[in-house]
């Protein structure tokens, strides 16, 4: 019997009331007070939408975060550079700036989920080889990587963990859209021992924005528990089977406001609880819904909760 | 008609949107003004020398507006935006798209088969509209008419319209019509072949079907140089010659100057594909976003102009509009700073009149004060450069 559990990574959508307020504050025209009320709504009913869709872990959204680096950077209290387009989406993120020694996340407050947000709780943060790559440096890359294990990423795990998150979601993008050279296996392999160790949480490594197909023997190969893929990109037929670790399939596509179908959806599930055979199967998007109106991406996680009810039934019998 | 042999050496324009004052905002949403936006609208009435800017101060007191009131405030809006760029002494201007509620749904809005969905981030507390193609698409009826009359009515200066391109529009729209049926089982090649062809149906539909009857009716009102905006054209790496093919497909054969703007990007991208792009006598490019602030016009004292050399290398000779303000910051750029980008320009293409200079994008990001002096200073860096050429 495959254990099933459905949560949602990653950046979530800002609704259109803090949409209004933070506009409202960039241009002196409402007061900080109101767009904290604005992002309180938001959570709470972010909450109330992952409850509602029977979410086995749940997320506080990253509401806040200007992007998947921003909390981290300004935990490290050095300044952002230039904004850059985020892969192929028409949005963007401002480039770390990360020459010279990496400093140690000194204040990880920004990176923990709210206490408002129930148990068990996940944490989304960037990959160690991503950020090393999305980063502006003088430094080799590699030792980047390792250095970001170490003094950023890792504190910042364990700040998430002590605040009650069970689940540590690596979001890589980089890999699945650019690759990775053969020679980046064994640092990003380190990196991400760094992250392991001794850890009381589940580490997922999430590749999507491309095709983890071709990568698949590496990344089972990797020290975590379990592996992320895009399924609106990746064949499901090119995973392999008998995996011995966890798989977080994207079956939700974030970029897309269709609305998928609950039998569809389960149909791949269930395919790949069969044939893939993970220890643990996570339903979960494709990449963030980030992309989406906050109306569709709603719709998009009760679909998910859905999607993952049928398959719990299937694959208890 | 070539815009690089028509114009003076250097010319400067804008690129697009300027920030909308809180007055025109309010009034439109049917918010109270406040002193403060009266303030605003008087100050830069008398700063700008806007005629007779004293009636907008009593129509501004006479909330709740009607629908003609409030296009009267939208007019307005334009008058002041139009004014500020000239009075910066731009060459040739625009009204900051004061009329538009923002430059995807704006045309969206007016055209049959879209529906909205709803905000979506774009970075920071940047938002946009976002709406999804459901049906068959075409022009409801030309949407730049009205304001591109007013305009022509009360410029000074020459008009150049921006227009937003069909590969944008595409690219910031949600696709519930052409590839809807995924089916995960299906293998990824296939599903990724399929998604590729309905890309291109949707890009050309829009570019047939919605920017070429609105250019028609532009030209068809007397203008001469429309600025085709593509933000988007570089979004998808695989995607650079669809983007030329809906270019082309918007302008083939019409009669009028067609410039395109494009920002944010890997500018080496573009290459090969805008090469079969020779109706476009001009590429308006941010660059001063990369760019060092220091001084100097040595190939390693401006990093972010790197990649020009590729488009002097085009055969068919377009004008570079060279963006020289960074419209993400507030920093305001030297006349000397601006000076020194334009001669490295210069210097590269050899030939003044193949560089027109610009800011990088909008300055809708910015406030009014910050978008002025940036604008006047570029044009009076330009000065330095013209000066110093001896153009």
């Amino acid at each position: 019997m495959i254990n099933v559990f459905a949560y949602q990574h990653g950046i979530y959508p800002r609704s259109e009331q803090v949409v209004a307020a933070t506009r409202g504050v960039d241009r002196g025209r409402v007061g900080a007070d109101a767009v904290e009320r604005a992002f309180a709504d938001d959570l709470a009913a972010f909450v109330r939408v992952q409850k509602d869709a029977g979410m086995d872990v749940f997320s506080d959204g990253l509401l806040k975060w200007q992007d998947i680096f921003r909390p981290l950077l300004e935990g490290l209290g050095t300044k952002p550079h230039t904004l850059v387009r985020w892969f192929d989406t028409n949005t963007f993120f401002r480039e770390p700036e990360l020459s010279g020694k990496v400093p140690t996340l000194g204040s990880p407050n920004g990176v923990v989920p709210d206490a408002s947000v129930p148990r068990p709780r996940v944490s989304t943060l960037p990959s160690p080889y991503m950020f090393s790559r999305a980063s502006r440096t003088d430094q080799d890359r590699n030792r980047l990587m390792i250095d970001l294990a170490e003094r950023v990423l890792r504190p910042a795990v364990d700040a998430a963990v002590a605040a009650g998150s069970q689940m540590i979601h690596l979001e890589d993008p980089w890999l699945g859209y650019f690759g990775i050279k053969k020679d980046d296996w064994a640092p990003l392999n380190d990196a991400l021992k760094i992250l392991h160790r001794d850890l009381d949480a589940t580490l997922a490594f999430h590749v999507y924005f491309g095709d983890a197909g071709p990568h698949i023997d590496q990344l089972l190969r990797l020290p975590v528990d379990a592996i992320g893929v895009d399924l609106i990109e990746t064949d499901v037929n090119e995973l392999g089977s008998r995996w011995d670790k966890g798989l977080v399939a994207g079956v939700i596509n974030g970029r897309n406001s269709i609305i998928e179908s609950v039998e569809n959806t389960v149909e791949v599930a269930r395919h790949l609880a069969d044939r893939v055979r993970p220890r643990n199967l996570y339903l979960s998007s494709n990449c963030e819904l980030g992309y989406l109106p906050t109306v569709v991406a709603e719709r998009k996680v009760q679909r998910l909760g859905e999607a993952a009810r049928k398959l719990k039934e299937l694959v208890s019998v | 008609m070539s815009v690089a042999q028509d114009h003076k050496p250097l010319l400067t324009h804008e690129v697009g949107s300027l920030d909308k004052p809180g007055w025109r905002v309010k009034a439109y949403a049917g918010q109270p003004l406040t002193d403060k936006d009266f303030e605003e609208a008087r100050s830069w009435g008398e700063q700008l020398t806007v005629p007779e800017y004293e009636k907008l101060l009593d129509l501004l007191h006479h909330a709740p507006f009607g629908k003609d009131q409030k296009a009267e405030i939208q007019r307005w809006s334009s008058l002041y935006a139009l004014r500020l760029e000239e009075s910066a002494g731009l060459d040739v201007v625009y009204d900051g798209e004061q009329q538009r509620t923002e430059m995807y749904d704006w045309a969206v809005s007016h055209t049959n088969g879209f529906e909205r969905r709803g905000g979506v981030r774009a970075f920071d507390n940047k938002y946009y509209s976002k709406a999804a193609v459901v049906g068959p698409i075409s022009l409801r009826s030309p949407f730049h008419n009205a304001e591109f009359s007013y305009l022509v009515s009360v410029a000074d200066a020459e008009l150049k319209i921006p227009v937003t391109g069909a590969y944008t529009i595409a690219d910031w729209s949600f696709d519930e019509r052409y590839d809807v049926d995924t089916d995960l089982r299906e293998s990824a090649t296939e599903r990724r072949r399929k998604r590729k062809a309905a890309r291109r149906d949707f890009v050309l539909e829009v570019a047939r079907n919605l920017i070429r009857p609105n250019l028609q009716a532009l030209i068809g009102l007397g203008a001469r140089w429309i600025q085709v905006d593509e933000p988007g054209a570089s979004t998808e790496a695989d995607e650079l010659d669809l983007f030329v093919d809906s270019f082309n497909a918007s302008v083939e054969g019409l009669d009028a100057t067609f410039s395109t703007h494009l920002c944010f990007s890997d500018y080496n991208l573009f290459f090969p594909a805008i090469e079969r792009m020779s109706q476009c006598r001009q590429f308006a490019v941010g660059f001063a976003n990369y760019d060092s602030r220091e001084l100097g016009t040595s190939d390693e004292a401006r990093p972010g102009y790197e990649v020009i050399k590729k488009f002097r290398d085009l055969s068919y000779k377009p004008a570079l509009g060279l963006g020289v303000l960074d419209i993400h910051s507030d920093f305001i750029e030297s006349p000397e700073l601006v000076r020194d980008r334009v001669l490295y320009a210069v210097k590269v293409f050899g030939d003044a009149k193949r560089i027109h200079v610009t800011p990088d994008c909008g300055l809708r990001t910015r406030s009014w004060k910050v978008a002025y002096e940036k604008l006047k200073n570029m044009t009076a860096g330009v000065e330095l450069a013209r000066k110093q050429l001896g153009v």
